[in-house]
């Protein structure tokens, strides 16, 4: 018996200590590099092909910077994610998940987008030309440019690029075909100069956007069929501005500035990527973290969700002037948000039924009440793609006259005793299918509304993954739902006939119209911005014509609260600034130590100062 | 079986449990509570009472909705009461509207231009408890929630007890190899977890108020099968179960009308107590988002609108007041019927 007790008492001593020997899961990046990456024996080499004449060779370094000269270096930034990432892969299983897309930022491209003049600029590579064929580009490669372990980045690097995402170990599926389809082929002519091939072809316009890869450090990469498992936690050598510095799994990632990086020289990098340190904590709840934020220990937090910007706002550090607001305008593509109706069910067939349906829901009041009034309201498909984006289509409002005419006409004319619209005794009912538990409120709004046009909408909250394959396996009725934003408006995914009827296809509407299709597939053929940009609105007219999708709203702006000693220039971000503080990203913002100390000092004085909130709509579409 | 004339010794039960006086009450308010809830419409309801126009009485509260063309308004869909409160009463017509005293039902949001839900209880307003996050009123959605977390335990309750009673007296009574079968069967049932199953159906179908019903029984009549089992080992070697026998009776009289009988103390001890754990299992259910579908009035769902939403202290303190009233009442009711029950004070055993 005694000898039982003492094996549990050494098992549960044994327990203990481990779990208190906080260094066992922090990772020292350099030495777990060294021992545990699998060594590459043979570099890939690859054959040089004949440059062609005549090749035209452009650049740009005309366009004003957009960083901030008084920027100053230094500091740690802080902010958190909630939940830690599965790997530090950026290809393979999981590799979507948490840091993505700060270590993605790390991993340049070829070239790059001026954020304000929308103009390509140089990034790894300094130059570039368009081959005749509206399918190839043609690079000069940066001989500067560096891996972070100090190897230079050469043409090689590019063709095993293609290779690497080719690979069948990396499973990767969308890479894999992307890298197939989309890309076709790379050459290399010497060390710094290569070409991209892609499957069609493109206006001048496109085609860096779609072709500008990125380089794969070729001596880290050892592909077998143990990758993903090797690779998991190893750092990659990068061409960005920061690495991976420490990991405790579990609790924090830290980013460090390399600070003789070889970017630091390129005009459109100036004074941008000035703090030394990014510490991203894992903390799992958002009410958490807001109170970490509160108390200083996360330097930004979001609050673009309008009761964060009004309710949860009234906190002290924000009337004291120590925490500042910032609601900043962007021009970014906007996500395809709204209901999509399913033309192959019975109800929804008919076009009359779903007008009046568009004409019940009233989206606008929704917006004015619920989302106090912030969000825009949506009348079209594609929204911010510039001249692609079609402004003259103009959304069904709330209108009960009308709905009752469109109603009527489809012989939904009728109410029973509870008000419902009622047809050889059937109830006008529709299952709208959601996801996220958060737009619950709008949507119990949205069915109160419907009420009033005799419209009986049953909410189907169904969680992501099952509402998601419900929706693609077409068998939902209605549903509430957002397509992320793409480079260039996609419509053959979503609207041509190709893809309705079947299962596992983007045309969740199952629209079936001759006429779209042959717009669509003239849009995908053509290769010239005018002609692409006018089809593309004739498409946007189109589907508005056919009344499968009832757009709601778009959110054309970011929100953060942030501590005030971060400092933004002048002008707080860029048309493309996706956050105002993304220190990976277009990073522009710098941390002032001196400010830091003068609030902390402040706030134990109990100091204050005055509260700044700033509205920029320089932005802003105006309709 | 039940007696009419009741017996002595249930006088004596009843006696002894009015004399717990927190209990006695307890049973009092929740009883009046209940069957209020029943007749809720009268109370809490957007629609009016009665409406007197043009000479002619309407009853709104049950039935088919009135549109609003026919109250003289010039709209299709259901009148609104309170506006046609106001407007007889600008028109100082003979009309009238006679509205409940809690003129919301569960379900309309009510918005006033220039404040964003929640707004805080007020009396002008007559949101005596102030409005949710979409501006509901939240003395209705208690009441209906109430009402549905009440009827949905009491339900639950039944059906257990029915299965749980069944099959724990089986056990008892025959003994035996079914006896071992469903002991192992309740032991491996009880260790699968409730709660994941719950979000495995919840997240495939839209859960109702009968699925959930019919999920939940599956996973919690087991509890009471252990006490009649015991129960029914004890009782079946007792001297009347063994007359019955020989008079020829079968399993199903003796166990109905013998043995239950006999062990009815120990069904009606847990009552209470099965009552509370069914409010509580389904506000938690509503509280995760696993619970009855959007916009059913719930108080697991107010529960976690007041958590995210401690700006409003009026959401939060109300659903968390009233949910521990009624545990708490409910628990002071089980109490006191243990107390009449305790065989240590009337039992007699020959």
């Amino acid at each position: 018996m005694n000898k039982i007790i003492f094996q549990l008492l050494y098992v549960f001593l044994f327990i203990t200590l481990a779990g208190c020997n906080s260094q066992e899961g922090t990772v020292n990046v350099e030495e777990n590099i060294q021992e545990s990456t699998p060594v590459v024996e043979t570099l890939s080499e690859y054959p040089v092909s004949e440059l062609p004449e005549g090749l035209v060779w452009l650049t740009n370094d005309e366009d004003p910077i957009f960083s901030d000269p008084n920027a100053r270096p230094g500091g740690t930034y802080r902010e958190f994610l909630d939940s830690f990432p599965l790997t530090l892969r950026t290809a393979g299983p999981d590799a979507n998940t948490g840091v993505y897309s700060y270590l993605l930022a790390n991993q340049l491209s070829l070239i790059d987008i001026h954020p304000n003049t929308k103009n390509y600029i140089p990034s790894l590579a300094t130059h570039w030309a368009y081959g005749d064929d509206n399918k190839t580009v043609y690079f000069k490669l940066d001989p500067k440019a560096r891996w972070s372990d100090g190897k230079l980045i050469t043409a090689d690097d590019y063709m095993f690029s293609l290779d690497f995402n080719r690979s069948e170990y990396i499973v990767a599926p969308y890479r894999n075909n992307y890298y197939t389809n989309e890309i076709t082929s790379a050459n290399k002519y010497d060390e710094y100069t290569i070409s991209v091939t892609g499957g069609t072809a493109k206006p001048k316009d496109d085609l860096l956007l779609y072709y500008a890869i990125g380089p794969t450090p070729r001596h880290f990469h050892k592909l077998d069929e143990n990758w993903v498992r090797d690779y998991t936690w190893l750092i990659e050598p990068n061409s960005g501005p920061y690495q991976v510095s420490k990991v405790e799994k579990g609790k924090y990632i830290e980013f460090s500035r390399d600070r003789s990086w070889w970017g630091d020289e390129l005009k459109y990098n100036k004074h941008r990527y000035n703090v030394d340190t990014i510490r991203i904590s894992v903390i799992r709840d958002l009410e958490t973290a807001y109170r970490h934020f509160l108390r200083a220990e996360l330097d930004t937090f979001p609050i673009t969700s309008p009761n964060y910007w009004y309710d949860k706002t009234e906190d002290d550090v924000f009337k004291n002037g120590y925490v500042q607001k910032i609601w900043f305008y962007n021009e970014l593509p906007q996500p395809k948000v709204g209901i999509f109706l399913n033309l192959d069910n019975e109800l929804f067939s008919d076009p009359d039924v779903r007008n009046g349906f568009a004409h019940s829901i009233n989206i606008q009041q929704m917006i004015d009440s619920v989302l106090r009034g912030d969000y825009e309201r949506a009348h079209s498909y594609h929204i911010g793609y510039g001249d692609y984006s079609n402004l003259n289509v103009r959304a069904r409002e709330f209108d009960l006259e009308l709905a009752d005419q469109y109603f009527s006409k489809a012989g939904w004319g009728e109410r029973g005793p509870d008000g419902f619209r009622i047809k050889d005794g059937k109830k006008f009912s529709v299952v709208l299918a959601y996801s996220t538990q958060l737009h619950t409120d709008r949507l119990v709004f949205l069915r109160e509304e419907a009420k009033k046009a005799g419209v009986d909408l049953q909410l189907n909250l169904l969680d992501g993954a099952t509402s998601y394959k419900n929706m693609i396996e077409k068998k939902h009725q209605a549903a509430w739902m957002g397509w992320g934003a793409s480079l260039r408006p996609e419509y053959w995914q979503h609207f041509h006939s190709d893809n309705a009827h079947v299962p596992q296809t983007n045309n969740i509407t199952n629209t079936d119209d001759p006429e779209i299709d042959s717009l669509i597939e003239k849009y995908n053929d053509s290769d010239d911005v005018a002609e692409r940009s006018e089809l593309s609105r004739k498409i946007q007219q189109k589907i508005h014509d056919i009344g499968a999708f009832i757009p709601t709203y778009y959110v054309p702006y970011i929100r953060q609260a942030y501590w005030r000693w971060l400092k933004l220039p002048e002008w707080y971000g860029t048309s493309l600034s996706d956050l105002v503080f993304d220190p990976t990203g277009l990073s522009i913002f710098w941390i002032d130590e001196e400010e830091k100390l003068r609030t902390l000092e402040a706030m134990e004085n109990n100091e204050s100062f005055e509260p700044v909130t700033i509205i920029d709509e320089t932005y802003k579409v105006k309709l | 079986m039940l007696n009419l004339n009741i017996s002595p010794l249930t006088l004596k039960t009843l006696k002894r449990f009015r004399s717990v006086k927190r209990g006695y009450w307890s049973a009092i308010i929740i009883f009046t509570l209940i069957i209020l809830s029943l007749v809720a419409e009268v109370f809490v309801n957007s629609r009016a009472l009665v409406v007197s126009y043009e000479g002619e009485l309407y009853f709104p509260t049950y039935g088919a909705i009135i549109p609003g063309e026919k109250l003289g308004l010039g709209y299709q869909y259901e009148t609104n009461y309170r506006d046609l409160k106001e407007m007889f009463k600008k028109e100082d017509s003979q009309n009238w509207v006679l509205l409940p005293p809690f003129p919301y039902n569960a379900f309309e949001t009510d918005l006033v231009k220039g404040f964003y839900p929640p707004t805080a209880p007020s009396f002008t307003s007559r949101h005596y408890l102030g409005t949710d996050t979409v501006g509901r009123d939240i003395v209705a959605r208690l009441v209906y929630g109430f009402r549905i977390a009440i009827f949905f335990s009491l339900f639950l309750l039944v059906c257990n007890y029915i299965v749980g009673t069944t099959i724990g007296c089986l056990m008892g009574y025959w003994g035996g190899i079914f006896d071992l079968l469903f002991q192992r069967l309740i032991e491996i049932w009880s260790n699968i977890p409730f709660l994941y199953v719950i979000m495995i159906i919840a997240s495939i179908i839209v859960p109702n108020f009968w699925s959930l019903l019919i999920v939940m029984l599956m996973f919690s009549w087991m509890g009471m099968t252990w006490y009649m089992r015991t129960a029914t080992y004890k009782e079946k070697e007792r001297e009347y179960v063994m007359a019955s026998r020989a008079l020829g009776a079968g399993t199903a009289r003796i166990i109905f009308h013998h043995i239950i009988p006999n062990t009815v103390s120990i069904i009606i001890t847990f009552i209470p107590f099965s009552v509370a754990g069914g409010i509580t299992a389904l506000t938690s259910l509503d509280f995760l988002g696993f619970g009855l579908p959007p916009p059913t009035p719930s108080w697991g769902e107010l529960l976690r609108q007041g958590i995210e939403n401690l700006q409003s202290p009026w959401i939060v303190s109300s659903i968390v007041t009233s949910m521990v009233l009624v545990l708490t009442m409910v628990t002071f009711i089980g109490e006191a019927i243990r107390e009449a029950y305790d065989p240590k004070r009337h039992t007699i055993y020959e």
